[in-house]
């Protein structure tokens, strides 16, 4: 019982960033059809924006971060973030002379290359230490597990974010940018100024991604280049889809779902002694696998 | 049409054929063909003993780098199924290798046959799953496979050694560098052959029908399952190839080697280069193979600026926007740009009417 709770907590601990970072992607592609591989970079890039805020635009050796700063951070941060998914769009996708998915894949995955590399020019590759909103946690009685307040926070802002989203889709422009997705010809013609919604779009996955770099960093208490992307990218991706593409409510739960699968998976590999390596990624796969061939359109998807 | 005969007029004074006569060079067309292909030919087997010792390995990976780009480009450019993962086949190749020459003492030619084996195992288990799949999602797939390989499979100690590694000694006629070096290359020129008779074939030209049009293809009488799996366990074959030959460079293999960043760096060798035609592709993979040493080389020699901030670190970000200006500007990559030159060193015109596949043709724009 104690296990099951403890896989649950760790698993949530992990899902809820994995929602975080998977509600951007199902926005991207509830907007605009793109699997949007940069998502994990454009959270990582405002991390690093707020780090540099918080140690005063100090980099070199160790510098103290200053908690006290860590609002200000969070808003340059989120800024940031927006100005970055627009950037992305503005220069790279709209671009793009072939429009097929996969062209847009291997460019958007050709963005996180180009983000990482820079991360790593600047700040090298090593770990900095990134403050939480609230340190600490607390015990639930009787079992003796700590529950991180951190985690509280995450599943807060993901759950406030999701409703937002979705209540944003029932309202007038919501219906707008879902029909520039579907028949963007169909929707200019109805005067939706399809390049703008886009735009809109990929400055609110900005928005997500940054928040998501900010608590990402924040759970494991350090920042590193392409943190968000090689800890939380495939497996949010994985959770996306799983939860169905195109939905907000989807998401939140495939990433929740995942982060507990993989919880298990890992405490099953230990507890049997299975000695498996790398059991986390082979159960994504597994996931991944089989969701895409029984139910391509995940849990809450409708036109996936 | 003037203009046509004024761009071949200015290289060797052709007069203008019939229109309707398939194209022949002129006998002095023909002999600067001939000599600027010898050249060519002269100029790259030179190269291994051009280049200063330490540089000979670079030369051999660039080789290697160019097989690779061949195999992704049969599922890319011909097939048009992405591959984010193709460093597992890579992977596979090369530990099966290691595994055939260390633990079960093959000689080096049964080590390269075992490799091409796995290759084809693996690329074949992916392939079943792109029948299922829609491309996008297919696409994901891949990289998750990429990563269980990377996280799994190449853990698994009594097959790869774990962390430290499988060692994958060289075939001692082929010892020293320079000889290895040219066996690469050899191997290179031989799939390339492959290349050029499996597009000319039946086969070939089904898989490419799959990349315009699945359904048009199975109307046709296209077997689609069928060769799609073909397109895979060919492609899997020479990355499977490409990994022995790459593990025999270091002489030991690791997984740390064959990361997600790997797989990334193929296809955008392969789309930089120009997917759907073999002479960009490979020099997309020669390219991406070099790039790293030249970064670092131009950044310890030259003291003016871009070569003063581009350091080794922003290696991977030359290489992104390369890419990203590649699909903006010229979407058929390298390729597109030479279309021209590579289609007067295949003795056709230097100057390829705008309609009817050029060797540009495929490409990531071309695709649906």
């Amino acid at each position: 019982m104690r296990t099951v709770l403890q896989v649950l907590i760790i698993g949530i601990q992990n899902g809820a960033i994995l929602s975080l970072v998977g509600l951007g992607l199902a926005l991207v592609y509830k907007a605009t059809r793109i699997l949007n591989f940069a998502q994990g970079e454009m959270a990582t890039v405002p991390a690093f924006a707020a780090y540099l805020v918080m140690t005063g635009f100090v980099v070199a050796g160790d510098p103290v971060v200053s908690k006290g700063r860590l609002w200000l951070a969070t808003i340059v941060a989120i800024v940031f973030g927006a100005l970055l998914g627009i950037l992305v769009n503005m220069l790279v996708i709209r671009r793009l002379t072939a429009v097929s998915p996969v062209t847009s894949l291997v460019a958007t995955a050709a963005v996180f290359l180009f983000f990482t590399s820079i991360e790593v020019n600047r700040f090298e590759a090593k770990l900095r230490r990134f403050p939480r909103y609230v340190e600490g946690g607390f015990r639930i009685p009787g079992v003796n597990i700590t529950v991180e307040w951190h985690t509280i926070v995450v599943l807060v802002v993901l759950g406030g974010a999701a409703a937002l989203l979705a209540l944003f889709f029932q309202t007038p422009p919501g219906v707008a940018l879902l029909a520039t997705a579907q028949e963007p010809f169909a929707a200019e013609l109805q005067g939706v100024p399809v390049a703008r919604m886009r735009s809109m779009a990929w400055g609110a996955a900005g928005v997500l991604a940054a928040i998501a770099g900010l608590l990402g960093a924040g759970k494991f208490n350090n920042l590193q280049p392409a943190l968000v992307t090689t800890t939380f990218l495939i497996p949010a991706f994985t959770g996306a889809v799983l939860g169905g593409l195109t939905s907000m409510v989807g998401a939140v739960a495939g990433g929740l779902i995942l982060g507990v699968t993989v919880a298990a998976a890992n405490q099953i590999n230990t507890s049997f002694s299975l000695g498996i390596p790398g059991a986390p990624q082979l159960a994504t796969f597994l996931v991944l696998l089989l969701v895409l061939v029984f139910r391509p359109s995940g849990l809450f998807g409708q036109e996936a | 049409m003037a203009d046509t005969v004024l761009a071949d007029g200015a290289l060797e004074l052709e007069p203008a054929p019939e229109p309707d006569a398939p194209f022949r060079p002129t006998p002095r067309g023909m002999a600067a063909r001939i000599a600027v292909l010898a050249a060519l030919l002269a100029l790259i087997l030179a190269v291994p003993q051009l280049v200063p010792a330490v540089y000979v390995n670079i030369v051999t990976k660039a080789a290697v780098y160019g097989l690779v780009a061949l195999s992704l480009n049969i599922l890319l450019g011909y097939a048009g199924q992405v591959s984010l993962g193709h460093s597992a086949f890579f992977g596979v190749g090369a530990f099966g290798a290691g595994y055939a020459l260390t633990k079960m003492q093959l000689p080096w030619g049964a080590a390269l046959l075992m490799a091409a084996l796995t290759g084809a195992v693996a690329a074949v288990v992916l392939g079943a799953i792109a029948l299922r799949l829609r491309a996008v999602y297919f696409a994901l797939v891949t990289i998750s496979y990429g990563f269980v390989a990377q996280e799994t499979l190449f853990n698994i100690r009594s097959l790869t050694g774990g962390g430290a590694g499988q060692p994958a000694p060289r075939p001692s006629l082929f010892h020293t560098d320079v000889r290895y070096a040219y066996l690469c290359i050899g191997v290179l020129a031989v799939a390339m052959l492959f290349d050029w008779r499996l597009t000319a074939s039946r086969g070939g030209r089904a898989i490419q029908a799959l990349r315009d049009d699945e359904r048009v293809a199975a109307s046709w009488g296209i077997d689609v399952t069928g060769y799609k799996i073909l397109a895979f366990v060919i492609s899997g074959m020479m990355a499977g190839i490409a990994g022995a030959l790459f593990a025999s460079i270091e002489q030991v293999v690791t997984p740390a080697d064959f990361g997600f960043a790997l797989s990334l760096t193929f296809v955008l060798a392969t789309v930089v280069g120009g997917a759907g035609n073999r002479w960009g592709v490979v020099q997309g993979g020669v390219l991406f193979a070099v790039l790293p040493t030249l970064i670092d080389r131009a950044h310890a020699n030259f003291h003016i600026w871009p070569f003063t901030s581009i350091s080794i670190t922003l290696e991977p970000a030359v290489e992104a926007l390369l890419l990203i200006l590649t699909l903006i500007f010229f979407p058929g990559g390298i390729a597109q740009q030479q279309r021209n030159l590579l289609s007067w060193l295949s003795f056709k015109r230097f100057r390829q009417p705008e309609t009817g596949g050029g060797p540009a043709r495929g490409g990531m724009g071309a695709r649906p």
